[in-house]
């Protein structure tokens, strides 16, 4: 891969530069501090230069091209400024032969070694910081079996096409996203939702390439390929959250720009400065080349870079992606969060609640299975899905009362199926439920009514029931200090109910659709909103919000809509997305603050004379590993 | 208004990403710029007019070197 191959070829350099790099040092330092030559004294300049030679023009041979380039091309990067360093020295060390100037070349070769090993670190630690996107592209099926006339045959994962039915094995990676045809299995999507449960799939379950089939055989038809599968697309948003950038990092983006530039300045400044007040051109060409070397614009640039990687990567792991920079700056702002009701806070599907029957409980659950299954209605699968029959009876006169309910004869039996206000117009003695049908509705769940003949048999409480997480999570949120709110076009007493058994602080209730931007900016009067919604219903109020939080429900989520994007449906997402937001947040300030210190402390003792140039280039070295480093350590947070 | 992305090969350090983000945003009808350094990619918000050898180009001009327009 690109970047293994660019830590491959630093490693190289590195090994070279070195080895022509310790005799040059052994030299110097013996003579330094030993006053003990190895050599004759006339020698010794040239035997630096011949060592020196391979270290800045072979080993350092694209630094110094590339710094090069700067000077006609007037775009200046950091490696102008080592080029210009070292160049430098290595033509004191030539001029030393007319004894025009002390010999610096040593001090050029190592300057550079050490340089190009703190490129060696640096690219490894990027390479780090990069691993999750780089798993991610790695998760991929390379194969796929696929059915061809009556033959199972595998073929390169390039050459699947849509419609192609592939055949996929326990324990092995559905190839691309497709939906099941055939079989049933459970699947483990942890890897793309961050849903650590397996998820069952049957005959039209749609399912995510390359999640993995745990115990089934598994028959897909592929749906999506190539570039256009969910995998992909989870990749190219990280890419492109990546790029992207954080409102903070302006400054350090405007100074990265003029940095190398403003440098060169300076460290000419320096040497005449230096040279004027001294008349010492040795030591002016010690600051010149010190100051060169200092300064390190890399810290600077990398600061927020390098922290939004690592943390947009963990997110990714985790089912959470972070489309924009910028929210994880918002976030810390953020006062208020503000959750849709419907498919956010609760299921978003109906279920049975309650069943209260004055026959057996069996028996109701059959006719009402029997009745519903011919019925289209959320509420009638809610029903069909807690009776899970297995043969239905035989239903004749089937009739659909709209708004109502439903009526049918099985065997002799007048059956209908319905709400109080058509159990009311068949004018059957509801007596003996009332109460139970008074409490159902005060907690907001739907009653359905059963009767046979005329009679009442019983009743099925259907509602659309809170996330199993959710008050778990909203709990937290509260203790943590945010204020919680729920906008929902619900009636109060029913919103009311689910945001007392999710704990949810403040209700806005009775929302019209169209209404729900005006309560967010209602909402924003007290303070900066976050609003959690499905995308699909919400995107204008996810817009509105300052920080948006789009919840996916597994293979289409609405990825444009939200600013932090779920692609599971667990509301742990929002909490942890939250987390990682701040503390992501956290390592850009540590970063930017490392980086400004280090180059105003540093520059200042290098113009100042006070800094030997082998000692500013480890400097130099360290502050770009210690930025990069420090962000790499943002994985410690869970 | 068309969104770019190229891949990049040569940058390795950030006054280099931010020489490419001035380079190409030289080219008359670009927007918004943004390399990255992290993942050698750049994304560009440009006019239809915008051909790809200008971006290419400006690349260059910047020292570094496209290896994929998408």
């Amino acid at each position: 891969m690109d970047e293994d191959f660019e830590i491959i070829n630093w490693r190289n350099k590195l090994i070279g530069a070195w080895i022509f790099t310790i005799p040059i040092a052994i030299i110097m330092f013996s003579e330094r501090l030993f006053r003990m030559s190895i050599f004759p004294e006339e020698f010794m300049t040239p035997a630096i230069l011949i060592l020196g030679f391979p270290v800045i023009f072979i080993f350092g041979w694209q630094t110094i091209r590339g710094g090069a380039r700067g000077f006609y091309t007037f775009y200046f990067n950091m490696d102008s400024l080592i080029a210009l360093g070292t160049v430098i020295a290595y033509i004191s060390g030539i001029l030393s032969f007319y004894n025009f100037v002390d010999d610096y070349s040593g001090i050029g070769s190592m300057i550079m070694s050490i340089f190009i090993t703190g490129k060696y670190i640096e690219t490894k630690a990027r390479g780090k910081a990069t691993q999750e996107i780089r798993k991610l592209l790695e998760f991929g099926a390379k194969k796929a079996l696929i059915i061809k006339g009556k033959d199972e045959i595998e073929i390169e994962i390039k050459d699947l096409k849509i419609g192609d039915i592939m055949i996929v094995k326990p324990g092995e990676k559905i190839p691309t996203d497709g939906i099941v045809i055939k079989g049933g299995s459970a699947v483990d999507e942890s890897m793309i939702t961050g849903e650590s449960l397996a998820i069952e799939k049957t005959v039209k379950s749609p399912v995510i390439g390359a999640t993995i089939n745990q115990d089934g055989i598994l028959y897909v038809k592929a749906t999506k390929i190539g570039n256009d599968t969910f995998l992909s697309h989870i990749i190219q948003l990280v890419e492109e959250t990546q790029s992207t950038k954080v409102p903070i990092q302006r400054l350090a983006d405007k100074i990265t720009n003029i940095f190398v530039p403003a440098i060169l300045i300076i460290s000419l400044l320096s040497f005449f400065g230096w040279w004027f007040f001294t008349k010492d051109i040795n030591k002016s060409i010690e600051i010149f080349i010190a100051v060169l070397v200092i300064a390190c614009p890399c810290s600077l640039g990398l600061a927020v870079p390098i922290a939004l990687t690592v943390g947009s990567g963990m997110g990714a792991k985790r089912g959470i992606l972070i489309r924009k920079g910028e929210a994880i700056q918002t976030m810390k702002e953020i006062k208020i969060i503000a959750f849709d009701k419907t498919g956010t806070i609760t299921k978003g599907k109906p279920e049975v609640t309650d069943i209260y029957s004055k026959v057996k409980q069996d028996y109701l659950l059959e006719i009402a299975g029997s009745l519903e299954k011919l019925s289209e209605h959320q509420i009638a699968k809610a029903i069909i899905k807690r009776a899970g029959l297995k043969k239905y009876k035989e239903v004749k006169n089937f009739k659909i009362l709209r708004g109502r309910g439903v009526e049918g004869n099985i065997g002799k039996k007048k059956i209908v199926i319905g709400n109080t206000f058509l159990i009311k117009e068949k004018q059957i003695s509801l007596r003996g439920f009332e109460e139970k049908i008074n409490l159902f509705e005060s907690e907001g769940k739907t009653t359905m009514i059963i009767a046979e003949n005329g009679k009442t048999l019983g009743i099925i409480a259907v509602a659309d029931v809170i996330k199993d997480e959710a008050k778990k999570v909203i709990n937290y949120l509260n203790w943590i200090g945010y204020k919680t709110a729920m906008i929902t076009g619900d009636n109060e007493r029913t919103a009311k109910v689910i945001a007392k058994h999710s704990g949810i602080e403040e209700v806005v209730a009775n929302v019209l659709p169209e209404d729900k931007v005006k309560k967010i900016k209602e909402l924003q009067n007290r303070g900066m909103v976050a609003f959690v919604g499905d995308g699909i219903n919400d995107a204008p109020a996810l817009k509105q919000a300052n920080v948006s939080i789009a919840m996916g429900t597994g293979t289409d989520i609405a990825i444009e809509a939200g600013d932090i994007v779920l692609v599971s449906g667990s509301l742990v997402g929002v909490a942890q997305a939250i987390i990682l937001s701040k503390a992501t947040f956290r390592k850009i300030k540590q970063n930017l603050f490392w980086a400004f210190a280090y180059n105003v402390i540093a520059i200042p003792l290098a113009v100042a004379g006070l800094l030997h140039p082998i000692i500013a280039e480890i400097a130099m070295a360290l502050s770009s590993i210690t930025v990069v480093t420090n962000a790499n350590l943002l994985r410690k947070v869970k | 208004m068309k969104k770019i992305k190229l891949s990049i090969e040569g940058m390795h350090c950030s006054s280099c990403a931010g020489n490419v983000e001035k380079s190409i945003g030289k080219i008359p009808g670009v927007g918004n710029v943004s390399v990255s350094l992290m993942t050698k990619k750049g994304f560009v918000d440009a006019d239809e007019k915008v051909s790809e050898e200008e971006l290419r180009k400006a690349v260059a001009r910047a020292g570094y070197r496209v290896t994929k327009i998408e």
